[in-house]
């Protein structure tokens, strides 16, 4: 209900839309939608294979696309997604505190700052879908090692791999920060009294592994195949959620403040509750550990724990993880506050949710991540007619207007929005972002605009969008010639004389067509099938033994640590 | 669209005939068929037929009364080119085959006139090339007069006299030594074509220019520039200055206003100033007044 | 017991590290904070840490914050100060960032000391170096830089007249007959090529003329060709060269094959394109006291004069050297940073591979212009 009363509206009003990379994956859907079983999509990068990022949320997209169109198919698989979050966290809470915080923690879900905060201001589907798949599919883990429970096996792995499919690092960092938690906690369960043999332990941790990484592998075999065979060369891109939080403190309301909201109260308790109570003692390291990294670059923990990755990955998405490692405490807190305050504890509660929810929604409101509003179908007609299309495009000022553009036009750009599908030399070897944005990356983004300008007759590029005069001096001392202008000579259009028309790249990044075949039944084969298996009768699930006692007991103590 | 289709057609209808041109007897066709003229097909027998005619992008189907001249109106066959006609009856099929030419009278001219804008005084330097066409837009292979003129005001005509070969016919002229539009014409029959040549001047002759001092300023100015031909050199043509003195330059490219280029430099004593437009050189002066 | 000692520690553990990574953060979080890379703002206990201060100032583009860094801010105004570093009037400078700077101490004593400041900005047309020999001075324990400002010239309130030509263009219409002419493309013909070999690769010059009596908009591209005909590459001369040509004007231009061996190559295809345009024969800018200094250090400078009404915002100098018998030797370029005002010179220097300049005999330059909303 909560879910319907909260996000329902905000997604119905399209909010999302303004974020960062919403149309990102609307762009990715519309290709499936009209290819489904061909992931060479030509609109960007002068071609390039969609199958460098798992498809499952896109392709469900494309398909509700077919009933609702492309921008409400987004907001309904969003929406299922937070509804999914909400089981995910209540079932995985239940692992570690009781059924009463387990569901104010679920309730708590709808409220977080940082789920808002990647819906409306970062877009993240990919990751708000698996993290909630990845959540439901812990508690079946936990059943099959401790209790070997065959069905609880099936239902695990479907989910898991359903999670692979929507956002493999979900899947990997999950493991770090949620998995690995729960098998502490199987085996700290197992001294309370039901036994689990530590033979069995590890042959079920084995089987788990091993039949979740075949299954990964094979539902996700092109996304391998092209990571192998091209691994991602794009040097470094700047990204603000590696600042440090307190040296950028702009930054830190953006990646820190939002997110968090007033769950910061509750972090003395996380701590302090988490380390007293031994068996939440692996899920407050996990959520220790992805509080860490997800702060970015205020500690050396992202970049020593990650490696190269840290300069790859965004790190908001550790917070998010974070956020929700941190709810089964939010609940058991929530739940005490509530017996020993009653309403004045269900209002405070109540406003601190709203308010941290209120202001990440806010958030992408007063600071979106598409500041520049202003439309892009007049540009897109324009590529559309007498021909135009018949080259390739770049456009200059567009910010995330870009895969809104893709989605319109037919014609194919050089640039685009997925910085690990790109291959031309030209963008890989600088640290400069989308062409667009070149003049936000300095000098390497630059570099990078020069660079593919200078080649502009290689890629048949032809079309120059200008929406910011900051580029013009490159363009006239480069040869391009002003041709038209659009929206009230708001966008200038340069041309080049003598470029070729684009034709098809004969890339050998181009998936073959089996791929193409696996790619367009196997991912959303997966997540039917994680569907169907779950709808399988379960057998009654018994809760763990000893949680009621054991928090009970040390409930006592750490409230009055907290008092 | 339908040039396709109609081509179409005659494939389906030579291919339906065929067959039976084995059997056949002869048609009696006149020979030689001016386009788009009337003619008729005399035949024999009795009955009802059928006569497919094909040829180059047309293609006819017409019932026919055997014993009586089949009539074409003016305009029928328009296409000129080599055409197969098969007339089909019940009991005998008789094929032909016959030549439409195009019609002997110019009706339209294709001109080319190349290029549109080159320097006075250039020996040959004008090409014009002109395809003839009857009414029905066929290409007249006939060899036809073509009359080319190339007039400019206040110089004589140039006029050759060409005969067209395979419907073409070329030539080459010079541009006039005075500058303007020149009015290229190409005539065959009572059909005529033009176009405009614009002649403009050429490289200048004998750059030269003067310094005078002014202030701490020299002006440079060039005498009027003309071509070899005498014609004042195009305004907007750019001329470069340069000053060179004590191991250091100036220079200035300033484009022609009025055919003279003024350009003011530092007046330095013992500066030597040359003057270039494009590969030309002009005079050079070495300045020995006081700075 | 011991989960209160867990609980200590890792609260411990989280502010240890958060004071780690703010006291030495990792590259990616110092490059958004904006400093140095010897980590965050220091006190100004020595010249080089207050210059240092300084320059993080200027790229973070506080400037108040670097204003008040400066020991003699009583000689000019803050708005000076921006307008020395950004410019008075729209230039490469107004949008530069700054990339990169050093600090290079030059000479110190007990009081004052001289410190050089070289900063790299970063613009849409590439980067520029602007170098500052600062002097700092001593007061109590910090030390101070006294910034050399260079106030920009001021246009004063006037009307100039212009009547330079321009050139308008109509086209031939969609519904003209076949056969019937359009305007023709300008002519225009390469008067000199010349490839040489450098370190980058092989290097195409040449001279372009326009040698018709309308402007032309140009460029070159060249294809390398090797012994079996084959294409090894093809790069065209992108800014490296002037693309707007009036009647008989010559352009130098410049073509850079990356990784491409001389020897390799058989033959060179060029290809020079034309396009009539619209096209003003204004502005006018004059070179001045053109002059190579010799090598070693060779370095081509002068002054530009915009003999016109209309300010410059961008300058782009090509300079083109030749060696006694005339022939082209070497082709250079430099974007000014500042705009230029009517009849106000504005230097330039570029510099010469020192090996080419030994050969230089002559040298000429041209400028291509940029004026924002200008005509195109």
């Amino acid at each position: 209900m909560a879910v319907f009363a909260v996000h329902l509206p905000l997604l119905l009003m399209g909010l999302p839309l303004k974020s960062y990379d919403t149309n990102f994956h609307i762009f990715f859907a519309s290709h499936y939608l009209h290819h489904w079983f061909n992931p060479w999509n030509a609109k960007w990068y002068a071609g390039f294979s969609q199958t460098t990022y798992p498809p499952l949320p896109q392709q469900w997209v494309a398909l509700v696309s077919r009933l609702i169109g492309l921008d409400l198919a987004y907001m309904a698989v969003q929406f299922a997604a937070i509804l999914l979050l909400a089981l995910g966290v209540y079932r995985f809470a239940l692992l570690w505190v009781n059924q009463r915080a387990a569901s104010l923690a679920a309730l708590a879900s709808v409220f977080l700052g940082s789920e808002s905060f990647l819906v409306y201001s970062a877009g993240q589907l990919s990751t708000t879908a698996a993290a909630p798949l990845y959540l439901n599919a812990l508690p079946y883990m936990f059943e099959w090692i401790r209790e070997g429970k065959w069905r609880s096996f099936l239902k695990g792995a479907a989910l898991f791999t359903a999670a692979a499919a929507a956002h493999h690092a979900t899947l990997l960092f999950g493991s770090m920060f949620f998995a690995i938690p729960v098998l502490a906690l199987v085996l700290i369960d197992r001294q309370g009294g039901e036994r689990v043999s530590t033979g069995a332990f590890v042959m079920r941790t084995v089987v788990m592994t091993a039949v979740v990484g075949a299954a990964v592998a094979l539902v996700l075999l092109p996304f391998w195949i092209a990571l192998i065979h091209y691994p991602v060369t794009q040097t470094p891109i700047p990204h603000a959620s590696r600042a440090n939080y307190i040296l950028s403190p702009q930054w830190g309301v953006n990646y820190f403040v939002v997110p968090y909201g007033f769950l910061v109260l509750a972090l003395p308790f996380i701590f302090v509750r988490g380390s007293v109570v031994a068996r939440l003692r692996p899920l407050l390291l996990g959520f220790w550990l992805a509080f860490l990294v997800g702060l970015g670059g205020t500690t050396p923990v992202g970049r020593v724990l990650l490696g190269r990755a840290f300069d790859v990955l965004t790190m908001e998405r550790f917070s998010y993880w974070a956020t929700l490692l941190a709810l089964p405490f939010v609940g058991l807190l929530a739940a005490e506050l509530i017996d020993r305050y009653r309403l004045r504890a269900v209002a405070g509660l109540t406003l601190a949710a709203t308010a941290t929810c209120a202001l990440a929604v806010a958030w992408s409101t007063y600071r979106p991540a598409d500041a520049q509003d202003f439309k892009v179908d007049a540009v897109a007609n324009w590529l559309n007619r007498d021909g135009h299309d018949n080259y390739r495009y770049v456009t200059l000022g567009f910010g995330n207007k870009i895969s809104r553009l893709a989605v319109l036009t037919d014609a194919s750009s050089v640039d685009g929005e997925w910085n690990s599908g790109r291959m031309l030399p030209e963008l890989t070897a600088h640290a400069g972002g989308a062409l667009t944005s070149s003049k936000y990356f300095g000098k390497e983004g630059l570099d990078a605009l020069h660079a593919i300008l200078d080649h502009a007759d290689r890629y048949s590029l032809k079309w120059v969008f200008v929406r910011d005069p900051y580029y013009e001096p490159l363009l006239s001392f480069g040869g391009w010639r002003r041709v038209d202008n659009l929206e009230d000579r708001t966008v200038t259009v340069w041309s080049k004389d003598g470029v070729p028309p684009a034709t098809t790249v004969n890339a050998p990044q181009m998936p073959p067509a089996w791929q193409g075949l696996m790619w367009g039944t196997l991912p959303l084969g997966s997540s039917i099938l994680a569907i169907l298996v779950v709808l399988l009768p379960d057998s009654r699930r018994r809760a763990p033994v000893g949680v009621e006692s054991d928090i009970a007991q040390e409930d006592y103590v750490s409230g009055r640590l907290v008092s | 669209m339908s040039r396709v289709r109609v081509s179409w057609l005659a494939v389906i209808v030579s291919a339906a005939v065929l067959p039976a041109l084995a059997q056949s007897g002869a048609l009696d066709l006149p020979k030689n068929i001016e386009a788009g003229s009337a003619f008729s097909i005399p035949t024999t027998g009795a009955g009802k037929a059928t006569l497919y005619v094909a040829g180059p992008a047309q293609a006819l189907k017409r019932e026919v009364q055997l014993g009586q001249p089949i009539a074409f109106a003016a305009g029928d066959l328009s296409n000129a080119g080599h055409y197969l006609a098969v007339l089909r009856s019940d009991s005998s099929t008789e094929t032909g085959e016959f030549d439409v030419a195009p019609a002997s009278t110019p009706a339209a001219l294709s001109f080319l006139a190349k290029p549109s804008r080159l320097p006075a005084g250039l020996q040959n330097g004008i090409t014009g090339a002109v395809y003839v066409f009857d009414s029905f837009q066929n290409l007249i292979t006939k060899p036809t007069q073509v009359n080319f003129q190339l007039s400019v005001a206040a110089a004589p005509t140039q006029a050759r006299t060409v005969t067209t070969s395979q419907g073409a016919a070329w030539t080459e002229m010079n541009s006039a030594t005075k500058e303007g539009n020149a009015k290229f014409v190409a005539q065959a029959g009572n059909v005529s074509a033009a176009r405009v040549i614009q002649q403009v001047p050429g490289d200048p002759c004998g750059l030269k220019m003067s310094a005078r001092q002014v202030g701490d300023k020299l002006q440079l100015e060039t005498d009027p520039l003309r071509d070899c031909s005498g014609n004042a050199v195009t305004d907007g043509t750019i001329v470069t200055f340069t000053e060179s003195w004590n191991g250091s330059q100036t220079t200035v490219d300033v484009p022609l206003k009025h055919s003279v280029a003024q350009a003011e430099v530092p007046a330095r004593s013992g500066a030597r100033i040359s003057v270039a437009t494009g590969v030309v050189m002009g005079n050079e002066i070495r300045w020995e007044g006081q700075p | 017991m011991g989960g209160r000692f867990l609980a200590l520690f890792l609260v411990a553990a989280t502010i240890a590290l958060v004071v780690v990574g703010t006291l030495w953060p990792v590259p990616a979080a110092a490059a958004y904070a904006g400093m140095s890379p010897s980590g965050i703002m220091h006190s100004p206990s020595t010249p080089e840490s207050a210059v240092d201060n300084l320059a993080i100032a200027i790229g973070h583009q506080d400037w108040p914050k670097a204003y008040s860094e400066l020991s003699n801010k009583a000689e000019f105004t803050e708005q000076d100060f921006l307008h020395d570093l950004t410019g008075s009037y729209p230039s490469l400078r107004t949008y530069a960032i700054l990339d990169t700077y050093q600090v290079q101490p030059l000479h110190v004593s007990d009081s004052d000391a001289q410190v050089r400041l070289r900063m790299r900005w970063s613009t849409v047309v590439g980067t520029f170096l602007d170098t500052r020999n600062l002097q700092v001075v001593r007061n109590g324990d910090q030390w101070a830089p006294v910034w050399p400002i260079v106030k920009e010239t001021r246009v004063p309130p006037q009307v100039i007249a212009v009547n330079y030509l321009r050139w308008d263009v109509i086209y031939r219409g969609p519904a003209d007959d076949w056969g019937a002419q359009d305007v023709e493309a300008p002519h225009v013909r390469i008067v000199d090529m010349h490839p040489v070999e450098r370190a980058a690769g092989v290097v195409v010059l040449g001279e372009l003329l326009n040698e018709d009596v309308v402007p032309a908009y140009v460029s070159v591209k060249a294809t390398l060709l090797a012994k079996n005909g084959s294409a090894i590459a093809t790069e065209d001369s992108f800014d490296k060269i002037s693309h707007l040509l009036l009647p008989k004007q010559v352009t130098p231009f410049l073509i850079t094959f990356p990784n491409v061996s001389l020897s390799e190559v058989d033959s060179i295809h060029m290809d020079p394109m034309s396009n009539l345009v619209a096209a003003s024969a204004d502005p006018v800018v004059e070179i001045q006291n053109q002059k190579l200094s010799p090598a070693p250090d060779a370095i081509f400078g002068g002054d530009l004069v915009n003999q016109s009404g209309q300010i410059v915002n961008i300058a782009h100098v090509l300079g083109t050297f030749y060696d006694q018998s005339g022939q082209l030797v070497w082709v250079a370029d430099q974007y000014i940073d500042r705009a230029l005002l009517p009849q106000t010179p504005v230097s330039f220097s570029m510099p010469v591979p020192e090996d080419l300049a030994r050969k230089v005999s002559t040298e000429r330059a041209v400028v291509a212009t940029y004026s924002s909303g200008g005509f195109q």
